[in-house]
């Protein structure tokens, strides 16, 4: 009895009617927009390849990646990546394998899989590093740190069921491995750093150290206690209400007059660090007080009633609940952080966009006008990283809302 | 019964009580905090007086010691005048950058929802575009990428002799008052009248017949014939001053600098990415039984928009918007990367020059912290009005 | 008693189908109504039952069959469809007041854009409505300051505002506190007397065996069984209708 449905496969021609020839309107705005924007391509992809001089940026792809970094310690940088490769390739895999299973246990809702095309903007970013670094070895490099990664992947998807909580500690263990791998045995310590690898680890260093601090701040926002909550507003708003660039003004030339007599300043990149976490950690708070605000009263009643203390209804029975629901916020928090490290450029770090606009003074390229082709690919570098960040955090969201139904 | 009741009555002791502890609890926090700025605060004054730099504002009677291109700032004037200049700065940049972002955010954010493929697609692209390049890589790009690229003055590319595009700025006619300006100004005060007239009248034939009024556009069909016939009955008091290019720079028109040009582009089109993302959202956040109900009653398209969804969906994007009109405020100080003397920029020429970096970035952030707080403050009246009557 | 004047039915549907993606919501409904008849549709939820009156004023499109509202008939043309909705009426089960709008101007709105009725025309005619509907002192207040009862009522207001033949109730009492639900039915009770031709979805059996000319039973996007209602409760024909009817009363 039940008729299949019909055909709801729209016929190219069909198609166009309906999404570009609707009406006259539409006509005139399709006929616009196509001239507008084979204009636009035409202009940027005549730019792209012919136009523009990369040798800049192939001259100096080590620079815009680094920085300064001690061109005879760079193994140590490779050594960090394997690292890390295996201890991300791990996690992939051991969360990968127990969401899998909480799939097939009906304990969670399955989502469409992106699969591999959800790395597309990375490689591509990867694709033009290498292009750009015109050798093998960094390829063949980089093809290692696949393998290694899958590898761990493969284990990672073994891990023993009962050691699944020590995951995410393995995988920061991991990250921890790496930047000790980069520093620390008369390794090259972070005031040396730059570039592309600078701007990486400001937004990541800034982020970690702002969390418990912007989780406090909330939680103190929310006090019953006026002196506290008065003392958390006032660091919040005051913070929030100044552009970014004035904090790090302020760490750059104030750090020094607020340390006693015989404390030596912090360096250039400790004190840009001080400067987003504090910047930062005011951000934090105000997303953190979100996810605190979007947990039931009657969960913290039940707690009540159940006889847990204060401190033990916030820290098991709110915060779990709060933070989970905030992890979206903290990337896109995480997304303007390593888009503001750039702001680093106006007070004299190299990290990418210094770097970009530097080269820029060298004697082969001088006065010749090259801004452009190193904006680009500045911009392409931000970009990418920016675009699949808010990708992934867009896919976590809609993944909490399945979850909360 | 007698001892239960007795129990409740009798005060714990002070360390269990309640009411001590929240006491005590603050004190310690304010202790501890007071401390910590008091320790800070006393640090800076003894590292101060240690170099022998000034504690106080008074650094700000001092002459500047430079001068601010596009102004009749001298360098003999004080700090104190540069920092005012560098406000009105800021001020021009943001209040026209507000303006030109939230045009050009509404029309993109309603692209995204065109029933246009292509529209739709373009829209997208150009908001993932700009939400993922830093603003300050996009200020770079329009001040060092194209508009110090623009031809020298002695090229300056012209259209229609009305307005001269080149290195040393955009240059677009201006309007020059050669006559009577106080008879036109009345003329204005009768035009406005006039056309709110019109506007009323047609208002009230509305009511009374239910036949479309199209006021606005009578009022402004009216508002427009009276200004006309006014300026050329009173002798025609304005005239185009349009720009005329010389060996070294231009006169006449009003000159764009390219400083200026560049961060109000740059930030205009960072925003507006932002905010068509707010437009698109608050219209799709407006119940999918709101457009039901207009549909059911049998409003057109149009009506249905303008009566039951953009209403709706105004109110939603009010906090969101003013949040990104106070993020173009703060952005606007990376004028400072390329030489735009707001606020910011003058402050750190000042700290170069001479005066105290600690009172100089307390003072900036002060300013930037009354920015947001008048921002915040207009959000709130506006919000107020807003709020549906009958919510909690 | 299923024909209008001229022996055309109000609401015709042939072969009624629709689909939401690989789901049939609607399968091959045959359905007559005439003038001043009230029906009742009833049935399990995903039924069906909600968008096959959402079909009739084209809230929803329907992928095959015909529809036809008083002479109309249902096609893509946009003025056939605006034709449609000016002479049906519509109560939603979450009311669907618009909460910007006071509820003089709910109920004016469309009368005066639409309808072009001059202003004070469409607010005497709209106070008549409140009247009757027992809210006039309502008039000036906001949706979201009126309990579900009233706002429910100020809603059957506005769709009565735009002179409807024909009045589609989706589960207009659903969404509604017990205390609530009588003042709604009592309106619709009065309403039905009045000689509106009515469809109510409805769970409400006792409104419906005291009001309806015709009883309809859906199930899975069919009508399993109609018939009057004396029949339709007493001596259901379908098992499923009995299963449905001992679940619910």
């Amino acid at each position: 009895m039940s008729a299949p449905p019909p055909s709801r496969r729209l016929s190219a021609r069909e198609w166009a009617r309906a999404n570009l020839f609707g009406s006259r309107l539409d006509t005139v705005l399709t006929v616009l927009f196509t001239l507008f924007l084979v204009w636009v391509v035409y202009r940027l992809g005549r730019f792209v390849f012919v136009d523009a001089r990369w040798e800049i940026v192939e001259r100096n792809i080590t620079n815009l990646l680094v920085g300064g970094f001690p061109r005879d310690q760079l193994f140590r940088l490779w050594g960090a990546l394997f690292v890390l490769a295996a201890s991300l390739g791990f996690g992939a895999g051991a969360f990968g394998a127990q969401r899998r299973r909480e799939v097939a246990e009906g304990r969670a809702e399955e989502l469409p899989r992106g699969g591999v095309r959800r790395l597309v903007p990375l490689f591509l970013l990867v694709a033009v590093l290498l292009w750009f670094s015109g050798s093998v070895e960094p390829a063949l490099l980089v093809l290692g740190a696949f393998g290694v990664g899958y590898a761990f992947n493969l284990l990672g998807q073994r891990t023993p069921q009962r050691l699944e909580r020590f995951v995410p500690l393995a995988v920061l263990a991991g990250v921890l491995a790496a930047f000790l791998v980069v520093a620390a045995f008369d390794g090259v310590g972070w005031s040396l750093w730059g570039g592309f690898l600078l701007t990486v680890f400001l937004a990541v260093a800034a982020i970690l150290l702002s969390f418990p601090f912007g989780v406090l701040l909330a939680l103190g926002r929310r006090s019953s206690l006026p002196a506290v909550r008065w003392v958390c507003v006032a660091y919040i708003e005051l913070f929030r209400g100044v552009p970014l660039i004035a904090i790090l003004f302020m760490a750059f030339f104030m750090i020094g007059f607020f340390l006693p007599e015989g404390v030596d300043a912090p360096s250039l990149v400790t004190r840009a660090i001080i400067g987003f976490t504090l910047f930062t950690a005011a951000y934090v708070a105000e997303i953190v007080r979100g996810g605190l605000q979007s947990v039931p009263a009657g969960q913290v009643e039940a707690a009540q009633a159940l006889g847990l203390s204060p401190f033990r209804t916030t820290t098991r029975i709110v915060l779990p609940q709060a933070l989970r629901a905030v992890i979206p916020g903290l990337v896109g928090q995480f997304i303007s952080l390593y888009k503001d490290t750039s702001l680093v450029f106006i007070i004299g770090l190299t990290e990418l966009l210094a770097v970009a606009q530097n080269v820029t003074k060298q004697p082969d390229f001088l006065a010749q006008g090259l801004y452009v082709e190193t904006l680009v690919f500045a911009s392409f570098v931000y970009w990418t990283g920016s675009y699949w960040m808010s990708r992934e955090s867009q896919r976590l969201e809609r993944r909490l809302g399945l979850g909360e139904r | 019964m007698t001892a239960a009741t007795a129990s409740t009555t009798r005060r714990p002791p002070f360390w269990r009580n309640v009411r001590v502890l929240r006491v005590v609890v603050q004190a310690v926090f304010v202790a501890a905090v007071a401390g910590l700025v008091l320790f800070l605060l006393d640090n800076v004054v003894y590292n101060l007086e240690r170099r022998g730099i000034p504690t106080g504002f008074d650094y700000l009677r001092q002459p500047a010691g430079f001068a601010i291109p596009d102004s009749d700032f001298r360098s003999t004037q004080s700090l104190g005048d540069a920092l005012l200049v560098g406000v009105q700065n800021t001020i021009k940049v943001a209040l026209l950058g507000i303006v030109l972002a939230t045009v050009l955010g509404v029309l993109i954010g309603v692209a995204r929802l065109s029933t246009n493929w292509l529209v739709r697609k373009a829209a997208a692209v150009y908001v993932e575009t700009f939400r993922n390049i830093p603003v300050l890589v996009i200020i770079l790009f329009w001040y060092l990428g194209v508009m110090i690229r623009l031809p020298p003055i002695r090229e300056a590319v012209e259209a229609l002799d009305l307005v001269a595009v080149s290195n040393r700025g955009i240059v677009i006619p201006w309007f020059d008052q050669v006559g009577a300006g106080a008879a036109f100004g009345v003329v204005a005060l009768v035009a406005v009248a006039a056309a709110a007239g019109v506007w009323a009248w047609r208002t009230r034939r509305f009511d009374r017949t239910g036949e479309p009024h199209r006021r606005g556009l009578w009022a402004g069909a009216v508002l427009l014939a009276v200004l006309a016939t006014g300026f050329v009955a009173t002798g025609r008091p304005w005239t185009l001053d349009t720009p005329e290019v010389g060996e070294l720079s231009t006169s006449g028109g009003f000159r764009l600098a390219p400083e200026y040009a560049a961060l109000l582009v740059a930030l205009s089109l960072y925003t507006a990415s932002h905010i068509a993302e707010i437009v698109r959202g608050s219209i799709l956040a407006v119940a999918r039984g709101q457009s039901e109900a207009a549909n059911a009653l049998g409003l057109s398209g149009f009506q249905r928009m303008r009566f039951v969804v953009l209403p709706q969906a105004f109110r939603i994007s009010v906090p969101p918007i003013s949040n990104q009109y106070l993020n173009l405020v703060k952005n606007s100080s990376l004028g400072v990367a390329i030489s735009y003397y707001e606020v910011t920029k003058v402050t750190q020429v000042s700290i170069a020059q001479s005066a105290p970096a600690v009172q100089a970035i307390a003072l900036l952030m002060l300013i930037y912290l009354a920015f947001s707080l008048t921002i915040a403050a207009v959000t709130n009246v506006v919000n107020r009005r807003l709020t549906l009557k009958g919510r909690a | 008693m299923s024909v209008t004047e001229n022996g055309k039915p109000m609401i015709l549907l042939e072969g009624v189908s629709k689909w939401f993606g690989d789901f049939q919501a609607l399968n091959g409904v045959d359905l007559s109504i005439g003038l001043q008849e009230v029906v009742v549709v009833c049935g399990p939820s995903g039924s069906g039952k909600s968008t096959m009156i959402r079909c009739v004023n084209r809230l929803e499109k329907h992928d095959a069959g015909r529809i036809v509202v008083d002479g109309i008939e249902l096609s893509d043309d946009i003025r056939n469809i605006q034709e449609i909705r000016r002479e049906v009426g519509m109560v939603f089960q979450q009311f669907n007041l618009f909460p910007h709008l006071s509820v003089l101007e709910n109920v004016t709105l469309a009368p005066r854009n639409v309808r072009r009725r001059p202003r004070a025309e469409a607010e005497e005619r709209a106070m008549a409505l409140l009247e009757r509907v027992q809210i006039p002192e309502q008039a000036h207040k906001y949706p979201l300051q009126l309990s579900g009862g009233q706002q429910q009522r100020a809603a059957i207001a506005r769709a009565l505002a735009m002179e409807p033949k024909i009045m589609l109730f989706d589960e207009p009492t659903s969404a509604l506190d017990p205390e609530m639900i009588k003042e709604v039915l009592d309106v619709m009770t009065e309403l039905a007397g009045s000689g509106m031709t009515m469809v109510v979805v409805t769970h409400e059996m006792g409104f419906a065996r005291a009001v309806a000319d015709r009883m309809v039973f859906m199930a899975d996007g069919e009508i399993v069984e109609e018939g009057p209602p004396e029949h339709f409760f007493t001596d259901p024909r379908e098992e499923r209708t009995k299963q449905f009817l001992a679940q619910i009363l």
